[in-house]
């Protein structure tokens, strides 16, 4: 069995929460969005491009989760390192985790239900695709709060350059 | 700084440091599963009708403007008309194959039939239902025609080719008489409601009561399928369709008191258990004297103000049109209503049925103006809803 300190551990669990929430977040908004661009396509096959482009924004709050849990796992000790980390440490990687898991949960779902919407929006106006996307690209905001956090918490939290 | 947060934790009674987080970890669990279920539950409510209301917003987006049907009312004839609509996809495949009216019944029954395919489950069967309007308008029709002696190639003409039991109805152009036509339809489930109503079609001469029949049959069962609403979306069914049977009986009423009919002639056609309009209601209206009457006795509904206007322009011209104008509106209005309620859910799906009828009704008036050489413009912009 391969010998990990207890911090580590808890690091891992933080990437996980980092990985597994925006992923689910971005999953859920991105399923919605793409059932509402193959409607779309079903009526309007010219909606193609549109309709990947606004299914394609909640993939973000996966790939900011999926980023910290890396740097979680780097500099955690978890992949290739030799560190072994303090469990305070490990609980401020915690955080981190979970500062970019909620986040991403809320903003994905709620990016997602946007898209399906400006998607619809646009396949009955095509002169709304500017403001659809304006209002799809807010909440993306409480992801960005969220991976901001979650990388000072790391900076500061003694993971990425102690 | 180690040492601080395992005093704390062994003050807290925990033998251990990793005992504390176990538990902790356990508690992160609990809440995280529940922001997770609290989270998602709406999400998975919307999630069935992303699909749908982006096929219908696109069908919305494509229905004719003010400007568009402006420029189709200025056609000089029913050939310009058709031209017009041979730039709407929905129209161009139906009016070169079919009588102008036809392709527009056809449309309609074509709009009925992809909503009741793609509304998600809790709803689907209520569109399946409305669906069921065209099987009946076939049997009309093919009643109609066997009581006005048509041939079958005539038959075959006036039929929608849409509905469940549209090969049923096929076969049954070649038969001879009506009765033959409910014999057919042995194994349907009008069978049984065309065959109750059949000896009072033979004792009065006249089809009525066999039409009668299948509208009060689809009604109710329009009702019955709102009735047990499961869910938010379910439950704005139910005015949607409530206020069309309550338009429904209105308009049988007030049709009925201005030939002068009574309680007992008026009965038989109407649908119980509406939607402002409960039972003991419709019976004071039914038991009016004449138009006026009905009028006093819907108080206290939503129906009684929109009424009250029309019945000046009743007293004027002794047409009921301004009743069954007004109720339309009201109904379009209500439609309008609730589609805004549930933007994310069924509201885009009844706002598109809604506008797509009218839309449609409009044409056929518009149509109907245009085959009269000479109709004025002003009358059929009159008419129009």
């Amino acid at each position: 069995m391969v010998d990990i300190a207890l911090g580590t551990a808890l690091a891992a669990i933080g990437a996980g929460i980092a990985v597994g929430f925006a992923g689910l977040g971005s999953g859920l908004g991105q399923g919605m969005a793409a059932a509402g661009s193959v409607g779309a396509v079903a009526e309007d096959p010219d909606m193609f491009a549109q309709g990947i482009l606004f299914t394609a924004l909640p993939e973000t709050q996966a790939i900011y989760g999926f980023l910290i849990a890396i740097l979680l796992m780097v500099f955690g000790g978890i992949l290739g390192g030799e560190t072994a980390l303090p469990v305070e440490v490990g609980l401020v990687a915690i955080g981190a985790g979970a500062a970019i898991g909620f986040a991403g949960l809320g903003s994905g779902m709620g990016q997602g239900m946007a898209a399906a919407s400006s998607v619809g929006a646009v396949v009955e106006d095509p002169d709304m695709f500017s403001q659809g996307i304006l209002f799809t690209a807010l909440p993306e905001t409480q992801a960005i709060y969220g991976f901001l956090i979650a990388i000072l918490l790391m900076v500061f939290g003694g993971i990425l350059g102690a | 700084m180690a040492d601080s947060i395992s005093a704390i934790v062994t003050s807290m009674g925990f033998s251990s440091i990793e005992s504390f987080i176990g538990l902790l970890l356990l508690a992160g669990f609990i809440i995280g599963a529940i922001v997770v279920i609290v989270t998602i539950k709406p999400v998975f409510e919307m999630f069935p009708y992303a699909y749908p209301n982006a096929r219908v917003r696109a069908r919305i987006g494509r229905l004719i403007t003010q400007k568009q049907f402006s420029e189709i009312l200025e056609s000089e004839n029913l050939e310009e008309v058709k031209n017009y609509l041979r730039g709407f996809p929905e129209y161009s495949k139906y009016v070169d194959k079919y009588p102008l009216e036809k392709a527009l019944d056809i449309q309609m029954a074509e709009t009925h039939d992809l909503i009741a395919r793609i509304a998600p489950g809790g709803i689907k069967d209520v569109f399946r239902v409305l669906l069921k309007k065209w099987d009946i308008s076939n049997i009309k029709t093919l009643i109609t025609a066997k009581e006005a002696g048509l041939n079958p190639e005539k038959t075959a003409e006036l039929l929608i080719p849409f509905g469940e039991i549209s090969d049923v109805v096929e076969k049954l152009v070649e038969v001879k008489s009506v009765t033959e036509v409910i014999i057919g339809l042995e194994g349907t489930e009008y069978s049984q409601i065309l065959e109750d109503a059949l000896t009072d079609y033979e004792e009065k001469g006249m089809v009525l009561p066999l039409e009668a029949a299948l509208d009060k049959y689809y009604l109710e069962n329009l009702l019955k399928a709102v009735s047990d609403p499961s869910d938010a979306n379910t439950t704005l069914l139910h005015p949607y369709i409530g206020t069309q049977v309550d338009a429904s009986n209105l308009k049988i009423i007030l049709r009925a008191k201005a030939d002068g009919l009574k309680y007992d002639d008026i009965s038989p056609y109407m649908i119980s258990k509406g939607y402002q309009i409960r039972d003991w209601k419709l019976k004071d209206l039914m038991e009016s004297e004449d138009v006026s009457g009905v009028i006093s006795a819907l108080e206290g509904t939503d129906y009684s103000v929109i009424m009250v206007d029309a019945l000046a322009e009743y007293n004027k011209t002794g047409s009921i049109a301004p009743f069954e104008a007004a109720l339309s509106g009201y109904i379009q209005k209500t439609a309008k209503t609730l589609s805004l309620k549930k933007p994310f859910g069924i509201g885009p799906m009844i706002g598109f049925l809604s506008r797509k009828e009218v839309e449609i009704k409009n044409l056929k008036v518009i149509v109907r103006g245009k085959r009269e050489s000479g109709f004025p413009v002003s009358v059929i912009k009159e008419m129009l809803i």
